[in-house]
């Protein structure tokens, strides 16, 4: 009896507590389906967006106008030889490569494994990176052995006579 | 609760379920976009945010019919 009475006594404070702070946390935390459903319709929108928005971000990047630079000269770079420069900042150090054909092709000459220098080996007429034996193709700088799996940084040449001229990175 | 409610109740919870996977699969594709752009990747985010568009407006027509077979029943 003693018991209950106390239980009785501890029921009734708790009504004079529920009184004095009317809060209904069982009504307030519960979710009908149909608000989830609202919610995840919602939740939906706003991932779509956000994926459109994600899209644009290399278009933007794009539009970002390159210095045009003067690299070298035609006649400077033997045929299967490689011309070392930097573009478009200092801070950017890029190879040109003179194809054995004489088509001109440039590319961002840190290696996209661990960002060490790329070189041009002449003999297998590829771009190596020595410290992981990372290998890049000449014609288009996609990884084709070792450790790098993104392909390097190209750059946009453009030729005047005897002068090339870089105007642009394709990532 | 009727059959007609009961049945009503399996729809609504059906397409609660087939919404929730579509939005786990467009959270795949917000994952797999910005895992592109990290990796200069130019193609994958465009068809990544057309899929993510499309899966959006599945979403959108489910919820439609959802509210529509709702008034529906409540008119009877």
């Amino acid at each position: 009896m003693t018991d209950d009475n106390c239980r009785e006594c501890k029921e009734k404070k708790a009504a004079r507590w529920r009184e004095d702070f009317p809060v209904n946390w069982d009504s307030d935390n519960y979710i009908t389906r149909r608000e989830m459903v609202k919610y995840l319709a919602l939740g939906s929108l706003t991932i779509a967006g956000a994926n459109f928005l994600l899209a644009g971000v290399p278009r933007l990047l794009k539009a970002s106008q390159m210095p045009k630079m003067k690299i070298g000269l035609t006649s400077s770079v033997a045929a299967g030889g490689s011309a070392l420069f930097r573009y478009p900042t200092q801070d950017d150090p890029c190879i040109l490569v003179r194809r054995p054909d004489g088509a001109l092709v440039a590319y961002s000459s840190v290696c996209t494994h661990l960002s060490c220098a790329v070189i041009h080996d002449q003999k297998q007429d590829t771009l190596y990176c020595p410290c992981h034996n990372g290998y890049f193709t000449v014609a288009e700088g996609r990884p084709y052995a070792g450790p790098p799996t993104r392909p390097l940084p190209r750059i946009l040449l453009e030729q005047q006579g005897d002068e090339i001229y870089a105007v642009g990175v394709e990532v | 609760m009727g059959a007609r409610q009961s049945q009503g109740t399996t729809l609504f919870t059906a397409l609660l379920v087939l919404i929730g996977i579509g939005v786990v699969v467009q959270l795949w594709l917000l994952s797999a976009t910005v895992d592109a752009l990290l990796r200069h990747e130019a193609g994958t985010p465009l068809h990544a945010a057309l899929g993510s568009g499309a899966l959006f407006l599945v979403n959108g027509a489910l919820v439609l019919y959802v509210f529509n077979f709702d008034k529906k029943i409540k008119q009877r």
